[in-house]
C-alpha cells in the first residue's frame, strides 16, 4: 500500500476518537455506538463464514448467548458487571466450540442447518426457562457498567462509546493478525482447496475447531457490552432478522476481506437509521440490497472495484471463486 | 390393569394430535424437498410462503377483507402462491445458477426473500392477529378424542394431496421432467427439456403446497407475520430425517416427527417440546447425516 | 449451392477463463458421417457441448442448415433435430429404462412418433425391452449406453452426435453396441462421432478431423489409403 492509503484507517480511527469531543447529539452517539458494536460482531463472524468458508449461521446466537450470560450473571445472580463480562465471553466461546463439534463431520447445507438449529434450540430454551431468562419478555434493568464510581452511561454514554471503540480496535487488530498468521493462511488454504491442503498434511478438523473458537470470543464480548448498554437482553436476539441484518453487512462490505465487514457495518447501520421513519419498510430495502449485492457485486463494496473501496479493501487471499 | 388403561387413554389424544401435526409437516416438507431435489437449493422462504398463503386467503375470504368467501379465498391464495414461487425462482435463484457457491448464495437470497415478505406482511396486514374461518365447522370424535372437523379434514386431505403430487411426478410429462432434471441436469438439457421452465414449475408447486398448508393452519392457529417460522424449522427436521432427496422418506419422516412432537408434548410439556425437537435434530444430523434412507 | 447441414466457423470457447478451443472449423454436409479424433482433453467433447448449446461460444459461429444457433437454448437445438449423446452418460439413474426412453421424445416433433420409435429402439436393443421396468442405476455400463443412444433416437435426430459411445465397455458388449451404432449410421442419419477406436471409427465415418490442442490439425477422407500407423502417428501428434 502507498503511504497516503496507509493513513486512511488511522485517520478514521482518530476521527472516531475525537468525535465525542465535538458532538453533543445523543442520537448520533447512539448510532455510532451501534455501528461500532456491529462492526466487531460481523468482523468476527467473517472469520468463520468468510475467511474459513464455513457455512456458520450460528454467530448471532453466540452474540445472544453473550448478552444473556451477562444479563443473567448480573441481574439474576447479582454479580458485578466486570465479572459478567468474562462469563459472557466464556459462554459464547463454549457455545461456538459445542456447535463446531457436529459441524466437523458435516458439509455444505448440513452445516447451515445445524448452526441454524442451534440458534433455535437456544431460543426455545430461553423461552422455556422463564425463571432465569424472563421468557418472551427477556431480562430488563441490567445494571450499567461502572468504573471508579462513574457510570458508562454518563455524558451521553461516553463510557460505552469508548468501550465499543476499544472493542472494535481490539477485534480488528486480532482479525488482522490472525489472517496474516500461519494459522490464518492454513485456514484460507483449507477453504480454497481442501483436498490439496489436507494432502499437504493440514489437519482440517483441528483447524476448523480453532477458527470457530477464535471467532467465538468477540460475539460474547459484544453481547455483554450490548446488554449493559441497552440494559436488557431479549429473545429477539436469536431471531432471523438479526441474522439477516448481520449477513447483509458482511455481503455488502465484502465477505472474506479484512475491512469489508467494517465498511458494511457502518454503511448498513447508517442506511438503516436514515430509513428509521420507514419502520418495517426499511427491511424491504435491506433485503433488496442483499440480493442486488450478491447479483452485481459478489465481492461486496470492498471487492466491487469502486476506487474508494479498493483503497480500503485489502483482500485476504483471493476472493471466493465466482466463475462458472 | 389400570396402568394399561391409563396409557391407552393417554395414547389416543397423542396419536390424534400427532397425526394433525404430521399432516401439515408432510405438506410443508414435501415442497421443501421437491425444490431441494430438483434445484439443489434449500429454500428459506418456504415458511413465509405458508404465512402469505394464510394472509391472502384471509384477505379475499374474510368479511374484513374483500369478503368473497372462503373457497374463492383459498383458490386465489394457492394460485397467487404458485405465481410467487415462479417470481422467487426468477429473481432469487435463476440469476445465481451455475455459481460454485450456489448452495450458500441461495441460503442468503432466500433468507433475504423471507425477510422481505415477512416485513411486507407486517406492513400490509399489521401486527394484529387474524384467523381464517374453518373449512368445515363442527367437531368429530376420533379415537375417543374430540377434534374439529377442520382438523379431521387436514388429516384426510394431506395424504390425498401428496398422492396427487406423487402421481403427477410419476405419470405426467412435466412430472417426469421434474424428476429427470433433479437426477441429471445436463442430460435433461440434451434431451430438449427446458430446465429453467422446470425449475419455475417446481418452485410454483412447492410454493402452492406451502400456501395450502398455510390456509389449513390459519384456521387452527393465529395468522401472524411470523407464523411460518416454526413450521419451516420443523420441515427442516423432517427433510433431514427423511434423507435429502427421497420423496417417500420425507413423508414417512413427516409422520414420525409429528408423533415425536406429540409424544414429547405429552411427557415434557409444550414448553420443552420445541427444545427437544431441535436437540433431536442436531443429534440426527450428527448420527445420520443422510437420514433414514441413507442415500444422498 | 445449399448450405451444409452443420457448420462450425472459427469457434473459440472454454470453461471459466480457461480457453479450450481456438478458431476451430468443421463441416457436416458434403460428408454426412464425420469423425473427430485426437488425444483426450484436447477439446472434442467441448466442441460437441458448444454445438448443442451447453456452453456458450466466445467467438465464431455455429450454423445449422445455414442459420446460426449461437445463443439458442439446448431445447431449441434439440427441437431442430440436432441430438447429442454425451460421454459416459447415465441419464436418469432413479427412473426406469422406459421412462428414460420416453423422456427422449420430450420435444413436440418427437412426441407424436413416440410409440413407433420406442418399438424401433427395442428392436435395435432387445436387452432394453427385457429391462424396460428396471431402474437405470441397476443396469450394466453397456446397457446404460444403449439407453442413452435409445433416448437420443427417441428425439428423432436429423443429426446425431455420439461422444465415445463405447468408452469403458467389455469387448463383447462393445461388439454388440458397435453393430447397433453401425445400423443407425447406415440408416442415413448424418452423424458426428468421437471415438478412440480407430478401426471402429473407420467403419462408421467417411471423413475425419484430427483435433489437437483445441485446433483442427488435419482432416482427411477415410478412403485415403492411410494405414493405422499413420493415423496413430497423427493421433499422437508425431507428425
Amino acid at each position: 500500500m502507498t503511504q497516503p492509503v496507509r493513513l486512511v484507517w488511522p485517520l478514521v480511527l482518530a476521527c472516531l476518537a475525537i468525535l465525542p469531543l465535538v458532538n453533543a447529539d445523543s442520537y448520533l452517539r447512539h448510532v455510532v455506538i451501534v455501528a461500532l458494536l456491529y462492526a466487531s460482531l460481523v468482523s468476527s463472524w467473517n472469520l468463520t463464514l468468510g475467511v474459513a468458508g464455513l457455512f456458520n449461521f450460528g454467530h448471532m446466537a453466540f452474540f445472544a448467548i453473550g448478552a444473556y450470560a451477562a444479563a443473567i450473571s448480573t441481574q439474576t445472580f447479582g454479580l458485578s458487571p466486570w465479572i459478567g463480562f468474562p462469563i459472557a465471553i466464556a459462554s459464547s466461546l463454549v457455545a461456538s466450540v459445542v456447535v463446531c463439534l457436529p459441524v466437523l463431520r458435516l458439509k455444505g447445507i448440513y452445516v447451515v442447518l445445524v448452526t441454524f438449529a442451534f440458534g433455535q434450540l437456544c431460543y426455545q430454551v430461553v423461552l422455556n426457562q422463564r425463571d432465569i431468562t424472563g421468557g418472551t419478555f427477556g431480562i430488563v434493568s441490567i445494571p450499567p457498567l461502572q468504573l471508579f464510581g462513574h457510570s458508562f452511561a454518563e455524558n451521553l454514554n461516553l463510557g460505552y462509546y469508548y468501550a465499543a471503540l476499544l472493542l472494535l480496535v481490539l477485534s480488528t487488530a486480532y482479525v488482522k493478525r490472525l489472517i496474516a498468521s500461519e494459522f490464518g493462511r492454513t485456514v484460507i488454504a483449507l477453504r480454497d482447496n481442501e483436498t490439496y491442503a489436507v494432502s499437504r498434511g493440514v489437519a482440517a478438523a483441528r483447524n476448523r475447531l480453532l477458527i470457530f473458537a477464535a471467532s467465538g470470543l468477540f460475539p460474547g464480548a459484544v453481547g455483554a457490552l450490548y446488554a449493559f448498554y441497552v440494559r436488557s437482553a431479549s429473545p429477539d436476539l436469536f431471531g432471523f432478522s438479526l441474522i439477516t441484518l448481520g449477513l447483509s453487512m458482511l455481503l455488502v462490505g465484502g465477505i472474506g476481506t479484512l475491512w469489508g465487514p467494517l465498511i458494511g457495518a457502518a454503511v448498513l447501520t447508517v442506511v438503516s437509521e436514515l430509513m428509521a421513519d420507514l419502520g418495517p419498510a426499511r427491511y424491504l430495502v435491506i433485503a433488496v440490497m442483499i440480493v442486488a449485492v450478491l447479483r452485481f457485486f459478489p465481492g461486496g463494496l470492498a471487492g466491487a472495484g469502486l476506487p474508494l473501496a479498493r483503497l480500503f479493501g485489502r483482500a485476504t487471499g483471493k476472493p471466493r471463486e465466482q466463475e462458472h | 390393569m389400570d396402568w394399561i388403561d391409563s396409557i391407552l387413554a393417554a395414547a389416543q389424544p397423542i396419536l390424534v394430535s400427532g397425526i394433525v401435526l404430521a399432516s401439515l409437516y408432510a405438506l410443508m416438507a414435501t415442497g421443501l424437498a421437491l425444490v431441494w431435489n430438483t434445484l439443489g437449493i434449500f429454500n428459506f422462504s418456504h415458511g413465509v410462503f405458508m404465512t402469505l398463503g394464510a394472509y391472502i386467503a384471509w384477505q379475499f375470504a374474510d368479511a374484513r377483507g374483500y369478503g368473497l368467501g372462503l373457497s374463492i379465498g383459498i383458490a386465489i391464495s394457492v394460485a397467487a402462491l404458485a405465481g410467487l414461487g415462479v417470481l422467487f425462482n426468477r429473481l432469487l435463484i435463476a440469476p445465481f445458477l451455475g455459481r460454485k457457491d450456489i448452495v450458500l448464495v441461495a441460503v442468503m437470497t432466500t433468507l433475504a426473500g423471507a425477510f422481505f415478505l415477512e416485513n411486507s406482511a407486517l406492513l400490509t396486514w399489521g401486527p394484529r392477529i387474524k384467523q381464517l374461518e374453518r373449512i368445515l365447522p363442527g367437531n368429530i370424535k376420533l379415537m375417543g378424542t374430540a377434534i374439529s372437523l377442520h382438523e379431521f379434514l387436514i388429516i384426510v386431505l394431506a395424504p390425498l394431496v401428496l398422492l396427487a403430487l406423487w402421481a403427477f411426478l410419476k405419470w405426467t410429462r412435466p412430472g417426469s421432467a421434474i424428476r429427470a432434471v433433479g437426477q441429471n441436469r445436463d442430460s435433461a438439457l440434451l434431451l430438449g427439456i427446458r430446465v429453467n421452465a422446470i425449475y419455475a414449475l417446481t418452485f410454483a408447486i412447492s410454493a402452492a403446497l406451502a400456501g395450502g398448508a398455510g390456509v389449513l393452519l390459519g384456521a387452527i392457529r393465529f395468522i401472524t407475520p411470523t407464523m411460518g417460522t416454526e413450521p419451516l424449522l420443523k420441515a427442516f427436521i423432517v427433510v433431514i430425517l427423511g434423507g435429502l432427496g427421497s420423496f417417500g422418506g420425507t413423508i414417512v419422516s413427516a409422520y414420525l416427527v409429528g408423533f415425536m412432537e406429540a409424544i414429547s408434548t405429552f411427557f415434557f410439556g409444550a414448553y420443552w417440546t420445541q427444545a427437544v425437537m431441535f436437540g433431536l435434530f442436531i443429534v440426527i444430523l450428527v448420527v445420520l447425516p443422510r437420514g433414514l434412507k441413507g442415500r444422498d | 449451392m445449399t448450405a451444409p447441414l452443420l457448420e462450425v466457423r472459427a469457434l473459440s470457447t472454454g470453461y471459466g477463463r480457461t480457453p479450450v478451443l481456438h478458431d476451430i472449423s468443421i463441416e457436416l454436409g458434403q460428408h454426412r458421417r464425420i469423425g473427430l479424433i485426437g488425444p483426450n482433453g484436447h477439446g472434442k467433447t467441448t466442441l460437441l457441448r458448444a454445438i448443442s448449446g451447453l456452453i456458450a461460444p466466445w467467438s465464431g459461429d455455429i450454423l445449422l442448415g445455414g442459420t446460426s444457433i449461437v445463443g439458442a437454448q439446448p431445447a431449441q437445438i434439440v427441437a431442430e433435430g440436432l441430438v447429442h449423446v454425451a460421454q459416459a452418460n447415465a441419464l436418469f439413474p432413479h427412473m426406469t429404462v422406459q421412462e428414460n426412453l420416453r423422456l427422449g421424445a420430450y420435444n413436440k416433433r418427437a412426441r407424436a412418433k413416440s410409440d413407433e420409435t420406442l418399438e424401433r429402439v427395442y428392436e435395435l436393443f432387445p436387452a432394453l425391452r427385457e429391462r424396460r421396468r428396471q431402474e437405470c442405476r441397476t443396469l450394466s455400463g453397456g446397457e446404460r449406453q444403449m439407453v442413452s443412444i435409445g433416448a437420443a433416437l427417441m428425439a428423432q435426430p436429423e443429426i446425431l452426435m455420439l461422444d465415445e459411445p463405447t468408452l469403458g465397455l467389455s469387448p463383447k458388449l462393445k461388439k454388440e453396441l458397435c453393430s447397433a451404432i453401425e445400423r443407425i449410421c447406415e440408416s442415413g442419419v448424418p452423424t458426428i462421432v468421437v471415438e478412440q477406436d480407430i478401426n471402429f471409427m473407420l467403419r462408421l465415418t467417411d471423413y475425419f478431423y484430427l483435433i489437437n490442442q483445441g485446433q483442427v490439425t488435419a482432416e482427411f477422407h477415410a478412403d485415403q489409403s492411410l494405414d493405422n500407423r499413420q493415423i496413430m502417428d497423427m493421433y499422437l501428434g508425431l507428425d
